[in-house]
């Protein structure tokens, strides 16, 4: 048991000793080609990132679009396939559309509604109000609590026998409707998630957007003042504008986290019938059915689909996005 | 400044009134905003307590409806038997082992990057740069199955070092482009002085520069913390002899093993509490640290 740990000991310091070793070789060699100081300083610096964008980044990603043109199943070599892949997700998979649909209804829900969540909370904290301090902390634990236990937590509250339906019981009652199981029921299972995804992130993203509102200069909202403005004048002209960058910031990341949600699906039995996410598809491919290839291809949708999102959000904030560094120019 | 001078005097008489409804609306306001706040504050709360208090809550009095608030015979033993029904010692000891050595290296090479971006120019240095931002939206799932079929190749499947070894690499690019943040706030000057005196590129990195960050360091310390202890998708993949599993992926095999007929929830909460409780504990001691890795990226880039 114990050479489990000292298997990667070794070559956890193997590597370590042969990265810092690389970094002092390649300052030397440079330095001996007549490079100038700085420059092969600063080369030899960046080169841990470097090696590692080529060798687990930009190898992979070569390898996993040639991957997405074959039939691999690990045993035997991959076997060249042209299009094929393509052509069975968007003509034979039964699975595909359902996870598809799936994976970006959650994000377009789960998305605005925690922008705007996190957006009132940090309007509310930014209100001048006592102990903003703790009050930060509470809204902050969900973001601490790790997904996995979140995931467990909120299996709980949804089961038949759990908090939520003790709150909706009224409701419940009035229509004369059972307790459902949300996470196994076809059509709550969606909301739940999005709702657990609500609960989990809207803190943090709160206490982003609450530093980015105290960092707007105060005299902005004097001067508004003094031109007359209310209360709701300023926070349309004055706050949203001044926070626009933050926004930005927080609209993109939480895109791209949401649409990658993939831990919480493995604590959780949903029903299976309402799609799943699209990486937990992916896994579930290539680890399970060791269909390499197909997943592969799967993956490039995947890019495909962040791609158009994070360039309709980039495009669009041209519009709405203002940066103070501009105003001169 | 002018317009304010003329439309004093001739509403002087309105001044208290206007003063008085200004206040009463910021009354108002006030109000509504703790209330909401608290409302909130429920929200996030609530969900906690529950996990704490069915924690220890007897396996009969589980399922009970309507939900009672507090366990009632207070039953400490579900940790001491959620604990040892699968050996958790070890998968604390594996979760440590691999939490360890991969904040160790992250944070030194990405500390390393971060300086080279920050106070050295070379051909290319903004193009790599946006390069290594870009990482950022790229998928994990795609690079995964290559990945997978290099440490195959290499023989390290069911070893810890896929989950490690990598970290020597600046694997976080998030942590780079932060603690570059942080070096370009730092003035030349005390390096241009450690130069004439004579010191060395690592000396200058190791004595001066890093002690300077050193709040970033730490900012970088808490998020790294937390993704390695939570690291789900990587022992998943390469993983397969439970006693190599860390905490996660221990709690996932309980987890799926306690649904089988009645769900046990009781433990499930006592571990996933159990899992938790270290984040929390470094949350409660070191939460500036967290706050500031959190929105130095978007507030300062």
């Amino acid at each position: 048991m114990l050479s489990w740990y000292t298997l990667t000991l070794t070559d956890y310091v193997v590597v370590g000793v042969a990265i810092i070793a690389l970094m002092v070789g390649l300052n030397k060699v440079l330095r001996r080609f007549g490079v100038g100081r700085e420059v092969a300083t600063g080369y030899s610096l960046i080169l841990p990132w470097f090696l590692g964008f080529v060798i687990w980044n930009l190898g992979p990603f070569v390898a996993s679009f040639y991957l997405s043109l074959t039939e691999y199943n690990i045993l035997q070599p991959p076997e060249f396939i042209g299009l094929d892949n393509y052509v069975e997700m968007f003509t034979g998979d039964r699975n595909f559309w359902p996870v598809i649909r799936f994976t970006l209804l959650y994000s377009v829900i789960n998305v605005p509604l925690g922008l705007l969540a996190a957006l009132l909370t940090a309007t509310l904290l930014n209100q001048d109000v006592r102990g903003v301090g703790m009050w930060r902390t509470i809204y902050y634990l969900p973001a601490v609590l790790p997904a996995a236990a979140t995931a467990l937590l909120w299996r709980w509250m949804f089961a038949s026998n759990g908090l939520i339906n003790f709150f909706l019981s009224p409701i419940y009652n009035l229509f004369n409707l059972d307790r459902p199981s949300w996470f196994t029921d076809v059509d709550l299972a969606l909301p739940s998630y999005v709702i657990m995804g609500l609960w989990g992130v809207f803190g943090a993203n709160t206490v982003i957007l609450l530093a980015g509102l105290k960092n707007i200069p105060r005299d902005l909202y004097d001067a508004a003042t003094v031109d007359g403005a209310g209360r709701i004048r300023k926070y349309l002209n004055v706050t949203i504008p001044m926070l626009s960058s933050t926004l930005f910031y927080v609209l993109i990341t939480s895109i791209i986290a949401s649409l990658q949600t993939f831990t919480q699906a493995f604590f959780i039995d949903h029903a299976r019938r309402a799609g799943t996410f699209m990486n937990v598809y992916i896994y579930n491919q290539a680890f399970e059915q060791t269909k390499m290839g197909y997943a592969s291809a799967l993956g490039w949708v995947m890019v495909a689909i962040i791609l158009v999102f994070t360039l309709l959000v980039f495009r669009s904030s041209a519009a709405w996005v203002y940066y103070e560094g501009e105003k001169a120019g | 400044m002018v317009t304010l001078e003329q439309a004093r005097p001739a509403s002087s008489t309105l001044v208290p009134r206007v003063a008085g409804q200004r206040r009463l609306d910021d009354t108002i306001v006030k109000v509504a905003a703790y209330t909401l706040i608290l409302i909130g504050a429920a929200i996030v709360l609530v969900p906690f307590f529950w996990m704490l208090s069915t924690s220890l809550k007897s396996a009969e009095r589980l399922f009970i409806y309507p939900p009672e608030w507090f366990p009632n015979p207070v039953r400490w033993s579900n940790y001491r038997e959620a604990w040892n029904a699968l050996p958790f010692n070890r998968f604390l000891l594996n979760s440590m082992y691999m939490t360890v050595l991969a904040m160790l290296a992250e944070i030194f090479t990405a500390s390393i990057v971060a300086y080279g971006f920050a106070r050295y120019r070379f051909p290319f240095r903004n193009t790599l740069f946006i390069l290594l931002l870009s990482t950022m939206m790229l998928p994990g799932i795609l690079t995964l199955i290559p990945k997978f079929i290099m440490w195959r190749e290499l023989g390290r499947i069911d070893t810890f070092s896929p989950m490690t070894v990598g970290a020597w690499f600046a694997w976080g690019p998030s942590y780079v482009f932060l603690l570059r943040q942080f070096f370009l706030s730092i003035p030349r000057e005390i390096e241009e002085a450690a130069v004439l005196d004579g010191a060395n590129t690592f000396q200058i990195y190791w004595q001066i520069m890093l002690p300077l960050v050193k709040p970033a360091l730490l900012a970088i310390g808490v998020l790294s913390f937390q993704g390695n202890w939570n690291n789900f998708e990587g022992p998943l993949i390469y993983l397969n002899t439970l006693e190599k599993y860390p905490m996660v992926l221990g709690l996932q095999f309980f987890a799926e093993s306690l649904s089988r007929e009645a769900p046990k929830f009781h433990y499930m909460m006592a571990m996933s509490t159990l899992m938790a409780a270290p984040i929390l504990a470094l949350f409660f001691v070191a939460q500036r640290y967290f706050i500031e890795g959190l929105t130095v990226g978007s507030v300062k880039g």
